[in-house]
């Protein structure tokens, strides 16, 4: 008996990591960049994100200055690999929203710098750690963001968020 | 929906690749703010120098001015300037063209940096240049006012 239901524990625990995995993907990333150069009139942003095969597409909305990535649904990319592929290209992160399952804001990777209680299935987020916001901008998230005592480690792999659209 | 249509490019090629100092125009057939067709062999036995831009690209607006003032000095039977924009609305294209006051060759490819004339020139970012000689082989890349008047004098 009790064997059978540790089994059941451990099928059930499967479950729930696979139905993690599946749904733990990001789906859309909206990059703006910055640089000592206008960042819409060189093709290498677009170019050094098409080389992730995990990219579906890459739109530029010359209005907003935004790249907008449509990524693939088994994809496994962090939001570091849009700041390594940016900078890579001589530009840096102006801002990155990303759209999320809810669900993969529970890992311990993000943190949210504000309480919200979301019962959506998707979330739009930015990222507000350094390297991912302007540098004027960071400076001001260091003093506002003073309670957060991890904010200011910039551990790599750790994204303090805030939610931009539930 | 029409004029979109109208706007479809004919395009044939005689290179591939990336253009290098060295090699011949690629033979390029776009359209004009009037809708007429222009080839690239329409420019023979004059240097030629082809601007890359966008009406968006804030740094080619700023050199808008600088091939203006370029454009009055030069010979005009020893050369010929060659916008080609790759703007996607023709309407900003044109709005841009009566504000700088561009009054050299124009022709549009509306495809951004997909279009078939950026990939064939090579082009990875805006503004860029490339000037030909009256054979049509590209002798520089970028030049500067000096360097172009340098080799009409010569």
């Amino acid at each position: 008996m009790k064997n059978i239901n540790t089994l059941k524990i451990i099928v059930a625990l499967l479950l729930i990591v696979n139905a993690t995995n599946v749904k733990a993907q990001i789906i859309k990333a909206e990059i703006r960049a910055t640089g000592l150069t206008c960042s819409m009139c060189s093709n290498a942003i677009n170019k050094q994100l098409k080389t992730l095969t995990q990219v579906v597409n890459v739109e530029t909305d010359l209005n907003t200055n935004t790249f907008t990535v449509t990524l693939s649904k088994d994809n496994d990319l962090t939001p570091n690999v849009f700041k390594e592929k940016v900078e890579k290209a001589g530009f840096f992160i102006g801002s990155l929203i990303i759209t999320v399952p809810t669900i993969m804001t529970n890992s311990s990777a993000y943190v949210f710098v504000e309480k919200e209680n979301t019962n959506t299935e998707e979330l739009q987020i930015k990222i507000l750690d350094k390297g991912y916001v302007t540098d004027k901008e960071y400076k001001k998230l260091l003093k506002s963001l003073k309670k957060i005592e991890t904010y200011s480690l910039n551990k790599e792999g750790d994204y303090h968020i805030k939610i931009i659209k539930i | 929906m029409k004029a979109t249509f109208i706007l479809i490019i004919l395009f044939s090629l005689t290179v591939q690749g990336q253009l290098k100092v060295g090699e011949k125009i690629p033979t390029f057939t776009l359209n004009d703010a009037n809708n007429i067709i222009v080839t690239s062999s329409t420019f023979k036995q004059k240097y030629i120098l082809v601007d890359f831009w966008a009406s968006w690209c804030a740094p080619c607006r700023l050199g808008n001015k600088k091939l203006n003032k370029l454009y009055t000095i030069v010979d005009k039977n020893k050369m010929d300037i060659i916008g080609i924009s790759l703007d996607t609305d023709k309407l900003k294209w044109e709005k841009a063209i009566k504000k700088d006051k561009i009054e050299f060759i124009q022709l549009i490819d509306p495809n951004g940096f997909d279009a078939k004339t950026a990939i064939y020139f090579g082009v990875e970012e805006l503004p860029s240049q490339f000037l030909f000689n009256e054979k049509g082989i590209l002798i520089a890349i970028n030049p500067t006012d000096e360097e172009i008047i340098k080799y009409l004098n010569k």
